[in-house]
């Protein structure tokens, strides 16, 4: 409950995060024209550029040209605040305000002779006098020698200047410390699974939660480190790349949390869908859509099959995902993936809390469980059947036969000091098993008089088994079978063991007690070896339990 | 006596038959040890017996069903058991006694006088009596029988709706069991006082009960002081 209220909390944070507030412009942008050529008169304020091309296509070689840009400033600067002018443009450029040259990025028509230089989002301060109301002009003088196809201003922006920087400083903050979120996150659930090296989805959510971290960091480290033009393929194919892995990582996930038929198929396929995408010529933006939208769909279809199959925690994750939809069709594409994939791994985050919650569950369980059987073991021994029964045969032995009176004291007081030694542990060395059943098979004479005894075959005195649980195969002996002729029964434990696993076997040799065809629900005793061999070995095991002509066989087996 | 001892446990079924001996004496015809409930019960069918003396748990197996067949029986039966929580239940069914392990000479000589002594039990929990069927035996709620009537070795016991069953006991062995609730009014008869309506004295000294169901049932001339007191 806690958690859902949590969760709901985040998500309103990340939609009040994402959802920039905007201001009204001061400017109006009018078309680019184009111009190959160089001529200083063209930065001026008034040219006659109506011959000027508007689509420009291709310069190589590094050519200079020009583009020029009216703008309108609506609103005149506040004395000593003056405008910037932000831009996105590929190549090194200068820039000119009216005429007046303002900044600089690189060298234009240079490019091929001298080192990279300039970055691809600067900021120019535009002198305040040169910014009233009414019609300015923006020119650039450029060259673009490495990507002479990616032409025309991909994006303006007049404020002022201030806020241009510090806004996406802001901006870079606030993603870095979500990201550092993430981060955390990922280190976390690191030391989880390498505390427990069996939990693959931990390590799958903390590779999710840092590749995360990655891609914000790859997206926004441009809000405060310069990124020379040429670089820009770099970057976008790292966050490609970035992209891939999460878009495959998150339904992989999904998929161990809520398996479904033919696993490992549908996986594979998906994988080889996602590189196809990732390594078919695509712009940035077509081909990051096109695996977020796959992995979208693998995930949503994934979930949907869970909350079919009354998985628990589905029902939520699926809501998650349905959220992540409308966010991408109201927020711009590269907020978009971020709220979108952060509402995604808070859904993974919840069934990660769920399993561990289940785990701790499931050990306290087990703690309870493992109580309980020490307490089994314990009353065997104060059980009535077992006390008042021997306590009735000793009174006996001493008013009858003092003498014998004392040796069943002995071995009664034998068998409970072993009943001592082992009662707080899970595994004992078997001869002190062996040693229990003796001292039983010596109580039981006295009580029973029957010439009981007990045989061993092949036994690895090195083994260790749950206690109390071959004293019990001996118990069911003793209490279901009736002596042989000479008043005699026979038991025998056979040791054998190979690569694969270790088996017991125990084998009593007496008449049976004709039992009734409806009393054959499983006994206690039973119930108390497999719960005890489950606590050591989990599902590692083998019990069987069958009457044979000689009498019974019991067979434990343990697998390696 | 005859008696059978039902117990697994050799010592102990050799303890019970030898104090079984010595508190009898002369007065013991026959006994038998029977260690399986299998045996124990063909025994039973075959055999005229007075006592059982019979241990809950055989084998590993509930003696629950040994001892419905058993006190559905002519005999009595004495349980002799390491479960002491079982006693209320099997009181409930109708035993005589009681004896939880371990026990000594004296615990058991005072469960078998009661079976000499026609000794009656004064903290009485009987909740049903078993009857014979065909197949099966069926437990008859107490409350639901209203008058009990001697009928030579066996009796018959008159339910409310009319109904009636056999019963293999004695009257008198009833009267053991049921003394809290049923008074012996007449040589033949067992009521139960709650069920008499009143007591009417006829002409010729004859006194009848006359029950809430109309039915009208004959008090012993030697008895009818004790009963008019005890049901006023």
């Amino acid at each position: 409950m806690n958690l859902r209220f949590f969760s709901n909390l985040l998500l309103i944070c990340f939609i009040l995060l994402f959802t920039s507030c905007s201001q009204t412009p001061v400017f109006k942008q009018y078309e680019t024209v184009f111009q190959v050529g160089d001529q200083q008169e063209w930065a001026a304020k008034e040219l006659h550029d109506q011959n000027w091309q508007k689509r420009p296509k291709l310069v190589p070689d590094g050519k200079i040209f020009w583009y020029r840009t009216k703008i309108d400033i609506l609103e005149a600067s506040e004395s000593l605040n003056p405008y910037g002018i932000f831009l996105h443009v590929y190549g090194e450029y200068e820039v000119f305000w009216d005429g007046v040259l303002i900044g600089k990025n690189g060298n234009p028509g240079q490019e091929a002779d001298l080192p990279p230089e300039g970055e691809l989002w600067p900021t120019f301060n535009i002198p305040s006098h040169l910014t009233n109301e009414g019609e300015h002009l923006m020119a650039l003088r450029l060259s673009n020698y490495y990507f002479p196809d990616h032409l025309g201003i991909y994006e303006l922006k007049i404020d002022y200047y201030d806020e241009l920087l510090t806004d996406r400083l802001i901006e870079s903050s606030y993603m870095n410390l979500f990201a550092g979120a993430f981060l955390i996150t990922s280190f976390y659930f690191l030391f989880l699974f390498l505390s427990n090296k069996k939990e693959y989805a931990t390590l799958i959510f903390s590779i999710s939660c840092f590749l995360f971290f990655t891609l914000i960091l790859a997206e926004f480290m441009k809000g405060y480190i310069p990124i020379h033009y040429n670089m820009h393929v770099i970057r976008l194919k790292i966050i490609s790349a970035l992209l891939l892995g999460i878009s495959f990582f998150i339904p992989f996930y999904f998929s161990m949390q809520f398996p479904f038929p033919k696993r490992k198929l549908l996986l594979t396929i998906y994988a080889g869908l996602l590189l196809f995408i990732f390594l078919s010529r695509h712009v940035f933006e077509l081909t990051a859509n096109n695996m977020t939208l796959s992995m979208w769909l693998f995930s949503f279809g994934i979930v949907v099959f869970g909350v079919y199959k009354k998985m628990k925690g589905a029902r939520l994750v699926l809501l998650t995902l349905l959220l992540s939809v409308p966010i991408g069709f109201v927020t711009p594409f590269n907020k978009s993936l971020f709220a979108g994939f952060s509402l995604i791994l808070l859904g993974m985050f919840y069934l990660l809390s769920l399993r561990i919650k289940e785990q701790r569950l499931a050990y306290e369980n087990s703690l309870v469980q493992s109580t309980r059987l020490r307490l089994e073991l314990i009353k065997k021994n104060i059980q009535p059947h077992f006390l008042m029964n021997t306590l009735t045969s000793l009174i006996d032995w001493v008013e009858e036969t003092p003498k014998k009176g004392v040796l069943f004291i002995e071995a009664l007081a034998k068998e409970f000091d072993l009943f001592n030694q082992i009662e707080n542990q899970t595994l004992i060395p078997i001869a002190q098993e062996i040693a229990l059943c003796h001292t039983h098979l010596e109580i039981m004479e006295y009580r029973k008089e029957i010439n009981y005894s007990l045989q061993e075959e092949g036994i690895d005195l090195e083994q260790k088994i749950p206690p109390g649980i071959l004293h019990t195969l001996l118990e069911n002996g003793i209490t279901h079978s009736l002596p042989l002729e000479g008043n005699s029964i026979k038991f025998k434990l056979i040791f054998e063991s190979n690569s694969d696993y270790k088996c017991y076997t125990f084998l009593t040799f007496a008449a049976s007690v004709r039992q009734d065809a409806n009393t054959k629900k499983e006994g206690t005793g039973l119930k108390y070896i497999k719960a005890r061999l489950t606590e050591s070995y989990n599902e590692q095991w083998e019990l069987s339990s069958e009457p044979v002509h000689h009498g019974w066989k019991n067979t434990i087996k343990i697998y390696s | 006596m005859n008696i059978l001892i039902i117990e697994d446990e050799s010592r102990i079924a050799k303890r019970i038959e030898r104090m079984t001996r010595a508190i009898f004496g002369d007065t013991l015809q026959s006994i038998k040890h029977s260690n399986t409930l299998h045996e124990a019960l063909q025994f039973i069918e075959n055999n005229s017996l007075d006592l059982v003396l019979l241990d809950l748990n055989l084998n590993g197996n509930n003696g629950f069903d040994l001892l419905t067949t058993a006190v559905s029986k002519s005999f009595h039966t004495i349980v002799i058991s390491a479960y002491r929580d079982q006693a209320i239940t099997a009181f409930e069914y109708g035993v005589l006694d009681f004896v939880p392990k371990p026990f000594n000479r004296e615990r058991l000589e005072q469960a078998l006088h009661r079976t000499i002594a026609n000794e009656k039990i004064e903290k009485n929990e009987i909740k049903f009596l078993a009857v014979k069927k065909r197949h099966r035996i069926q437990l008859i709620p107490i409350e639901d029988v209203l008058y009990i009537k001697g009928a030579g070795a066996y009796t018959e016991l008159f339910l409310a709706h009319e109904k009636k069953e056999l019963h293999d006991k004695s009257l008198e062995q009833l009267e053991q069991l049921l003394s809290n609730t049923f008074e012996r009014i007449h040589k033949s008869y067992l009521v139960k006082m709650s069920e008499i309506k009143e007591i009417i004295v006829e002409s010729g000294s004859k006194y009848i009960a006359e029950l809430k169901n109309g039915e009208r049932i004959p008090i012993g001339r030697t008895r009818y002081k004790d009963i008019k007191a005890k049901w006023l």
